[in-house]
């Protein structure tokens, strides 16, 4: 009944064959579930004819003979296994699809030299995409490792042997080339693939792997894991043609995320190719910062920590080999930073305002005055807020805010580019009494006003509404004021203003209508001066 | 020296000690790390950060208080000098 039941395989596998790639895919799907259920031992058999089926399908989509011989193999075999139950059957047979699977993208890389070269890199470049590969992948190649415990002894301990041989992903990947030749068309068996998968995929995925096979409880599928990996990410490195349709279809096994993964793996890999195989481990962390956000980049420098970790300890055993990789990592290291500290000026120097200096000394001193323009600009703004509330007579006890704020302002740097300007000018007129010049200084009559107060409680109260209704008027009148209080008025300048006290003494031997105008703008030098100095 | 560290970040013309004494510069100007006691062991990255972070914070708080400022100036009587000192402001 077995035979029938795969002859029905078969013929079930044509139908699907000719229905369709997306039926392929469909089932495709169905398949890893089933596989990965066949470690929990479920009986999905229906499930697992699909898979079956996706399995002749995509064989059939690539290599259409390969896996038909393969096929009738694993008949052949299944019959032998008659005797065992149904279930262990059914994980043959999941382990037989993915050997096909295996064996049947296997052969691309093998016959596509370029992709050895490839596979090491793109295990490594995308980490959270690997991941999900490898767990994808792994997922498949648990069966698969189960048939390997099958196995004669040896086996195991080889995939593990070849690892300790390719450190350097250059390396694996310039050598293994022959070997994968050599034992991918002489390697008729099932397993014979797959230490060959094995093998080549070796050492490079054999760090970051060690955490998704931990995860699988698979210790030994370690080599079968990165093999699976190092398949499927050759596949996928391929950018084209069936390599690629069946890694699509391998990857829609998985969740789904590993297939966006695919596509970046073909352009970074083809950027990280060239680095020197020793660096390439780590260099996948460094070339992806710029690229990556900072999690992938957390992510990437966690897998270059452990794969170098694990691959430096048992791989090194000279000690200058272990200085250079000690130099390497510091030099990757302080790389690191330097793209972190390049990545925060770019972002500075968005943030500054007219900044087009190229210079890095530059933009760190255009930096600094900005930060201080911008904290001198929101504390006047802070004190404009309690300007408002000025206009009420007796609000005195604002005028200190505002001396302090003004004094400030005039000793800022006179090129902000925002309110501070106009400032000044303002600011000039307060610090005289009286511009009694002209009418264009009306507007600063008030300004004085907030400083009397200070001094003297019932001056505000007589003088603003003065000055409110007519500016002009109300300067004339308070010049005569003014002089006596032109003392008054400088002290509290002087209060605020440690330094320019000195100067403002002068004012008051001025005339303030005489000399209003030239007293106002030496009073405003005077007060710029000494900060520009 | 110029040619060993321009091989290393070719972006970078000046020493890096110079770039080690604008940090340290601008770490006065940031009131977040200014008073740590390693100062002088904090990353140059992080310093570059917090400064981001300062000046976003000022660009808001200046829009926070311009917005104010003109809802102040609503307020009160547009000829009086109070409002020519907000529209200063502004």
């Amino acid at each position: 009944m077995l035979v029938s039941f795969f002859s029905s395989f078969s013929s079930g596998a044509a139908a699907a064959v000719r229905a369709g790639d997306e039926i392929a895919e469909l089932l495709w799907q169905n398949g890893p579930v089933v596989m990965q259920s066949q470690r929990s031992v479920k009986k999905s058999e229906p499930s697992g004819c699909d898979g079956y089926q996706l399995s002749a399908i995509q064989s059939q989509t690539q290599h259409q003979h390969q896996h038909q011989h393969q096929h009738q193999q694993q008949q052949q075999q299944q019959q032998q296994q008659q005797q065992q139950e149904r279930e262990q059957e059914q994980q043959q047979q999941h382990l037989f699809m993915q050997e096909d699977e295996m064996a049947s993208w296997l052969h691309y890389p093998l016959n596509d030299a370029s992709f050895v070269a490839d596979f090491c890199s793109d295990l490594l470049y995308p980490p959270p995409c690997a991941n999900v590969n490898v767990a994808a992948t792994a997922a498949r190649a648990s069966p698969v490792v189960a048939e390997l415990r099958q196995q004669p002894p040896p086996k195991p301990p080889t995939p593990m042997a070849p690892p300790r041989r390719f450190e350097n992903f250059g390396h694996f990947s310039r050598l293994n080339r022959p070997r994968v030749d050599e034992s991918g068309p002489s390697n008729s068996s099932r397993a014979g693939n797959e230490s060959t998968v094995v093998d080549s995929s070796g050492t490079p995925a054999v760090g970051p792997r060690s955490r998704v096979s931990e995860a699988l409880h698979c210790d030994v599928s370690r080599g079968t894991v990165d093999g699976g990996a190092a398949a499927l990410a050759t596949s996928s490195a391929d950018g084209g043609g069936r390599e690629m349709g069946t890694c699509e279809l391998t990857v829609t096994s998985s969740p789904g995320a590993s297939s966006a993964c695919a596509e970046p793996l073909p352009p970074r890999k083809s950027s990280s190719t060239p680095p020197p195989p020793a660096e390439d481990r780590k260099r996948k962390g460094i070339e992806i910062d710029p690229d990556a956000d900072p999690d992938a980049d957390e992510c990437h420098s966690e897998d270059v920590e452990l794969e170098s970790a694990d691959t430096k300890k048992p791989a090194r055993g000279s000690t200058s080999s272990k200085r250079s990789r000690a130099a390497e990592v510091h030099n990757l290291s302080e790389r690191r930073r330097r793209d972190r500290i390049n990545e925060k000026m770019k972002a500075l120097q968005e943030l500054i305002p007219h900044c087009n200096k190229s210079d890095k000394a530059s933009m760190l001193d255009e930096a600094i005055e900005y930060l201080k323009s911008l904290q001198m600009q929101v504390q006047m703004m802070s004190m404009g807020c309690g300007v408002v509330p000025m206009m009420f007579p007796g609000v005195h006890q604002y005028v200190p805010h505002m001396g302090m704020g003004i004094g400030m302002a005039m000793g800022m740097d006179m090129g902000m580019n925002r309110p501070i300007l106009p400032f000044p000018n303002i600011l000039s007129g307060s610090a005289l009494p009286t511009p009694a010049a002209g009418a264009h200084l009306g507007p600063r009559f008030p300004m004085p006003t907030f400083h009397m107060p200070h001094v003297r409680a019932p001056d505000p109260s007589r003088i603003s509404p003065t000055i409110q209704s007519n500016p002009l008027l109300s300067s004339l009148a308070l010049q005569s004021q003014n002089q006596a209080r032109v003392p008054n008025f400088i002290d509290p300048y002087q209060q605020y203003f440690g330094l320019r006290h000195m100067q403002l003494p002068l004012q008051q031997n001025q005339t303030p209508s005489g000399s209003s105008k030239p007293s106002t703008s030496k009073v405003g030098e005077n007060l710029e001066k000494p900060p520009s100095g | 020296m110029s040619s060993r560290r321009s091989r290393q970040s070719s972006s970078s013309r000046i020493s890096d000690d110079q770039i080690t004494d604008l940090v340290s510069k601008l770490r006065q100007h940031l009131p977040e790390i200014r008073d740590r006691r390693r100062s002088d062991k904090v990353p140059a990255s992080k310093v570059l950060q917090e400064t981001c972070n300062h000046i976003k914070n000022l660009h808001q708080e200046v829009d926070n208080l311009s917005e104010r400022l003109s809802q102040l100036l609503s307020t009160i009587d547009p000829d009086s000098p109070e409002a020519a000192i907000i529209r200063s402001l502004i």
